[in-house]
């Protein structure tokens, strides 16, 4: 029984996997037809790839024996049918239509394993039936009632099914994510194993003199360690999606959003094709709805008051990918309002925070702080009750980093830079009062050691001339409340940075270099500024992760 | 199931004497219905207890590392098989001193808001069956606005038994 549940749910899944990016294909065709029949095209030629992609969702459902599913599909494919015959009809009651059924159609499928909701898909073939018999009833509707599967297998493999589907060649296996992040975790406990043999081989090697067995034991060492970070690189690229599956339920969201807001908005996209790692994935989406909703709500403003400013009455929102060095950075950009600096200002006074009119980059940076939500009336949609820091703190999370570039009266525009994969770090481990952290590498500018005289207090703060420039050097203890006071036990610091901004960490030894597998730190241990994840050393032992970027941000100091 | 349908409402009665005369006795006996499945663990004097379903198992303390800026009642988080598991101060929760490690101290790990965490006590006493009858409310005197993850107190075999009410005790303040 329990055999059957579970192939049963795999089945669903498969179906989920199969069918949700056709109807999300549909639904965005929808969107851009509703736009187009507005600017008199009548777009024939997204018409026809909605069909086929209708049909294969009608079979798909039929074979899974889900009629809610099967039942809208059917009524879309009546409806465009219809269309395809009245060009006429070809307007916005039409694409309303269309749209809110796709949207049905996505939701069901969505929840397909919950067991899908019927009332709903009966009240939208009525609405159907209703439209069609509005439409100067022509025959179109009741042409086609059994007979789903006939041609479903052709279907389910010609290209325009998805990039999946066009090499689905035998050799293409589906596999389960988990599986996928067992792999990985399994992974990286063999590197956290092979570390620790490399640690009894540091402290071996220093006990008994050298010989050939030694020098052979550093070598197979050293090539295990080769061999993990092959399969790592290789695990890492199976694990990357096209980000596409993320902006895919971005069109609709924000025409949904937009009407409920009473103004016209569209999404564009680009750079769909670039890879992540699902686990980025799978939590960039929700920052990314949230600076979406954002943009409609408070940025893109009504269309009378863009026509007042020599605006198109639609506002337009770029969302684009691009790969750079290593990285994925994903802007979003509005042609809104702006950012209003003043109100900025004034709550940054009210909040007690020092801030710079003068310097806007500072200023607009604010906005990520706790507390800092600038619209005055939280609307019920934008509001939800979470503000930009949430936004900015899932991407430190995942090792990335927001900006915001704002210009009045022209938008403003978010820019996102993300590891492409974020389950392994290099990092320093570093020394503290005898407690250990993590320091990831790609943070590190420096370490260096502490000179009698090589760092100055200027009004109260730690500084050293580092490379030419003076930079802030600060305890780690006192960062890290660790409680002890440092009597000159701070023999290095290390030099975080990124871009041109640079800091100091004091710190009482470096352990050494380590690839460190991330976890993730459970809410109930609260949400720490200076402190990103946890990992697990070779010992066996916890040790935090220092999150080099809010350290950076932090203009208190210590 | 080891109860057949009382056939009146006098036999019910009876019936129900009977059990109770049996758990007297015998308080280990299974009478799934009316029996609290408690762990119990102590806090310097005094003996709590959560229901079994909600711990996963118990486990002697390693070490546990320090979190920088944690909520308080946090001690730390700790390594369990590979998984990072956070360790709660139940006492510093409940008013107390901060726990000292002792070879008898353990980590009850639970599953509570759909979280698996950990909860530091001075000592494990046992697994015990106490009769769903012998708890009582705990007396208002001894209620502050603070304490009301206080559920019950279970009188059994002499003991005084806390009931708490973990989602409530791991709600921890900011």
């Amino acid at each position: 029984m329990d055999g059957d549940e579970n192939a049963f749910s795999e089945l669903i899944q498969d179906y989920i996997v199969e069918s949700l990016p056709l109807a999300e294909q549909v639904g965005d065709a929808f969107i851009e037809l509703e736009r187009r029949w507005r600017e008199g095209d009548a777009g024939d030629d997204l018409l026809a790839p909605v069909k086929g992609r209708l049909h294969t969702v009608k079979g798909n459902s039929a074979m899974m024996g889900l009629p809610p599913m099967q039942t809208v599909a059917h009524a879309l494919e009546d409806v465009c049918a219809l269309l395809d015959a009245e060009p006429a009809l070809r307007h916005d009651e039409a694409a309303a239509l269309l749209i809110s059924g796709s949207g049905l159609l996505i939701d069901l499928i969505r929840t397909a394993a919950e067991g899908p909701d019927s009332k709903a898909a009966t009240q939208f073939a009525k609405r159907v039936r209703a439209f069609l018999s509005g439409g100067r009833a022509r025959k179109v509707a009741s042409k086609r009632p059994g007979l789903l599967l006939e041609r479903r297998r052709s279907e389910r493999r010609s290209p325009e099914v998805g990039p999946e589907a066009a090499d689905s060649s035998a050799s293409v296996v589906r596999v389960d994510f988990r599986r996928l992040d067992t792999m990985l975790e399994v992974l990286g406990e063999g590197m956290i194993e092979q570390e620790a043999v490399a640690e009894l081989y540091r402290k071996l090697a220093r006990k008994v003199r050298a010989s050939d067995e030694l020098a052979d034991l550093d070598r197979a060492l050293l090539a295990l360690r080769k061999t993990l970070k092959r399969l790592e690189g290789i695990l890492m690229e199976t694990r990357l999606l096209p980000i596409s599956s993320v902006f895919g339920r971005f069109p609709r969201l924000v025409r949904d959003l937009a009407q409920a807001e009473k103004k016209s908005v569209r999404v564009v996209t680009s750079g769909g094709e670039i890879p992540l790692d699902k686990a980025v994935l799978d939590r960039i989406g929700e920052p990314l709805i949230h600076l979406l909703t954002n943009a409609v709500v408070h940025g893109i403003e009504t269309p009378e008051e863009r026509a007042r400013s020599h605006k198109p009455a639609e506002g337009t929102i770029d969302l684009r990918a691009a790969s750079e060095s290593g990285r994925a950075v994903i802007r979003l950009s509005d042609d809104g309002r702006g950012l209003d600096g003043a109100r900025i200002l004034a709550k940054a006074k009210a909040l007690g925070i020092e801030a710079d009119a003068e310097d806007p980059e500072q200023l607009h940076s604010l906005i990520f702080l706790p507390g800092f939500s600038t619209a005055e009336a939280v609307s019920p949609l934008a509001g939800r009750g979470v503000g930009l820091d949430v936004v900015a703190q899932t991407i430190r999370e995942l090792g990335g980093t927001i900006e915001v570039d704002s210009r009045p009266g022209r938008g403003v525009s978010f820019t996102i830079n993300l590891p492409l994969t974020l389950a392994i770090l290099r990092s320093l481990i570093v020394e503290v009062d005898r407690e250990r952290y993590a320091v990831p590498i790609s943070h590190i500018a420096a370490t260096v050691r502490v000179e009698p005289d090589s760092i100055h207090q200027v009004n109260q703060k730690g500084v050293a001339l580092w490379r030419g420039d003076l930079i802030h050097v600060s305890d780690a203890g006192a960062l890290l409340g660790t409680g002890a006071t440092a009597n000159g036990s701070r023999r290095f610091y290390v030099v975080i940075g990124l871009g041109q901004r640079k800091r100091g960490i004091l710190v009482d030894r470096l352990i050494g270099h380590q690839d460190i597998v991330v976890k993730s730190l459970d809410a109930t241990v609260g949400r720490p500024d200076v402190v990103s994840g946890t990992t697990i050393l070779g010992d066996g032992r916890v040790a935090c992760i220092l999150d080099a970027v809010r350290i950076l941000d932090q203009r208190v100091s210590a | 199931m080891s109860s057949p349908q009382p056939k009146s409402r006098a036999d019910g009665l009876l019936q129900f004497a009977d059990e109770l005369r049996r758990q007297e006795r015998a308080p280990e006996a299974p009478s799934p219905s009316s029996m609290l499945h408690l762990v119990t663990f102590a806090l310097d004097r005094e003996e709590f207890g959560i229901p079994i379903e909600q711990v996963r198992e118990v486990i002697r303390v390693g070490d546990i590392t320090r979190v920088p800026q944690a909520r308080s009642h946090v001690r730390g988080v700790t390594n369990l098989r590979g998984r990072i598991l956070a360790v709660v101060e139940i006492r510093t929760r409940m008013g107390l001193t901060p726990a000292e490690i002792t070879p008898r101290s353990r980590v009850v790990v639970v599953g509570a808001h759909d979280r698996v965490l950990g909860i530091l006590v001075d000592a494990v006493t046992q697994v015990v069956k106490v009769p769903a009858e012998s708890v009582a409310p705990a007396p208002e005197e001894i209620l502050s606005p603070g304490t009301d993850y206080i559920t019950g107190v279970a009188r059994w075999n002499s003991r005084l038994i806390v009931l708490l009410d973990l989602e409530k005790v791991l709600l921890l303040p900011d």
